[in-house]
């Protein structure tokens, strides 16, 4: 695992993504809490598509995938699968971070909008981290999913960054409603009780779970 | 383990035929590849490691044909050194090794014997902790190697295994192929024509996507006998008119003026003496009729 981690999260990687994210947090202006996990999570997106994409392409740039055809494919699997979770876990941490520093550089603004009441901030605070959690697999897989495929970074990034700009959108938004995978952004947020959001991070985990079962005969045909 | 191909056929989607109609016989033992760049060597050896598929033609791993039902089979059995292969910068030689071993499914304990046991025969053991990305270009050519050999395979391709490495390297690192060859089988490609004369008994020279010659390396430099010739001049426009008309493999300036081995199936017309064929005399001769 320690590996991994050092192959799948050099320095340039993580520092990019974290800075990412503390820049967000200071340019991006809201003004109530409720729309921290508004701002957060197409952006997060973007960074899952751009952060995952590489997992097993850097295998294909090196010329290592050459060597990595003649491993047993569950070997691979597993190989691939542990990187996807480290990157996932990190960027998850970053999201979480990400919420803190909107409270740490806008603090005073976002209180004096809000009525204060801790229970329903902690509240507010774990359900997007659930919501951000299924986006980040969804659109790291993707990528992955997309550039192992073409064999290509770029490839990857380009493809979900389509899906992103077509999902993103208003028009998207009508076509979709909650069936969207950005359901979570384009929810009322002032209407606690409307869950209907739920309905397209399912969209995200099952096809998320499609593109996984994919994978084994994604490596054995382009590895 | 011996490999047999027939008939083999690579065409690429861009109507390029990297092999045509190749027919070759891999016996047990060290196997030499050459040729020039561009001849098909390195598209022979990927057909061989299952990364790519012919366009036609069959080729058999110890009986067991080349299908994809089989890929899984063969795949255990093979070792493989692409030309080029970046290992992981951010990893020391060891972890590197060890993530290598892990990938293939060796137990732990066993490929930490391994590893141990070639980075001493690379002389690399004082290497081991330093990461991958500080080595230099003819050491990550010996970690390369060890991870191609790490897994024990029957048949293990190497393409230009000695690329960057000192003589004295070069040296222990076909010891240690030629010890690796015992009931084993070794495809090995390189330019270095000297690495080959040095631990091959038979060979395979390729042009443009065919096999030119397949066979014992002895019988391939019994070709060039009597076609080898050396003069020597001190007028450097007679020295280049010999350039012009005849295929000259060696020049060398000398006290006595210039030295010129020529491959010349007739006697030159200038004053020249026959020299003893080498391998690589044998090689140019042959490419070049």
């Amino acid at each position: 695992m320690k590996k991994e981690c050092r192959i799948v999260l050099p320095f340039y990687k993580t520092a990019f993504a974290a800075a990412f994210v503390v820049i967000l947090s200071l340019v991006r202006g809201v003004s109530m809490s409720l729309e921290i996990g508004i701002a957060l999570e197409p952006a997060m997106a973007v960074l899952a598509a751009a952060f995952c994409a590489d997992t097993y392409v850097l295998e294909i740039v090196s010329g290592r995938s050459e060597v990595w055809r003649l491993y047993p494919v569950r070997n691979r699997m597993c190989v691939v699968g542990r990187r996807l979770v480290i990157q996932e876990l990190y960027l998850l941490l970053l999201a979480a971070a990400g919420y803190g520093c909107f409270f740490l550089f806008q603090g005073r603004e976002i209180f004096s909008f809000m009525n204060p009441k801790p229970v329903g901030e902690l509240q507010r605070f774990l359900v997007y981290l659930g919501a951000i959690m299924v986006t980040l697999v969804f659109w790291g897989i993707l990528s992955h999913t997309i550039a192992s495929l073409c064999r290509n970074l770029w490839c990857g990034i380009g493809g979900s960054l389509i899906l992103w700009i077509l999902t993103f959108s208003e028009r998207g938004d009508r076509c979709l409603g909650p069936w969207n995978v950005f359901s979570y952004t384009f929810r009322n947020v002032e209407d606690s009780s409307d869950m209907s959001w739920l309905l397209g991070k399912g969209v995200c985990i099952i096809c998320s779970v499609a593109m996984c079962a994919a994978l084994p005969v994604i490596l054995k045909k382009r590895g | 383990m011996s490999i047999q191909i027939k008939n083999l056929t690579v065409t690429f989607k861009n109507g390029v035929t990297a092999i045509d109609h190749g027919n070759l016989e891999i016996p047990h033992g060290i196997f030499g590849l050459l040729g020039e760049n561009g001849a098909g060597k390195t598209t022979l050896m990927r057909v061989l490691t299952t990364i790519l598929t012919p366009s036609g033609g069959t080729v058999m791993l110890d009986g067991i044909p080349y299908e994809e039902r089989n890929y899984e089979t063969i795949q255990k059995k093979i070792g493989y050194l692409p030309q080029e292969i970046d290992l992981y910068p951010g990893l020391t030689v060891q972890e590197c090794l060890e993530y290598m071993g892990d990938l293939s499914g060796i137990p732990r304990r066993i490929c930490r014997k391994r590893i141990t046991y070639y980075l001493e025969k690379t002389s690399l053991t004082k290497h081991r902790r330093k990461k991958m990305r500080q080595l230099s270009g003819g050491m990550k050519r010996r970690v390369g190697l060890i991870q191609a050999l790490l897994g024990e395979p029957e048949f293990l391709i190497i393409d230009e295994p000695t690329t960057g490495l000192d003589p004295e390297e070069r040296i222990r690192i076909r010891n240690l192929l030629v010890d690796f060859s015992e009931n084993r089988t070794i495809l090995f490609s390189t330019h270095v024509v000297e690495d080959l004369a040095a631990t091959c008994s038979r060979l395979a020279v390729m042009k443009k996507g065919q096999f030119l010659y397949a066979g014992g390396v002895q019988e391939l430099v019994d070709q060039a006998k009597g076609h080898v010739w050396s003069c020597m001049t001190s007028d450097p426009v007679k020295a280049q008119e010999v350039e012009q008309r005849y295929l000259v493999s060696a020049k060398q300036y000398t006290e006595g003026g210039i030295q010129i081995r020529i491959l010349s199936r007739e006697r030159p017309h200038i004053s020249c003496r026959p020299e003893q064929a080498t391998l690589e005399d044998a090689y140019i001769y042959l490419t070049n009729q």
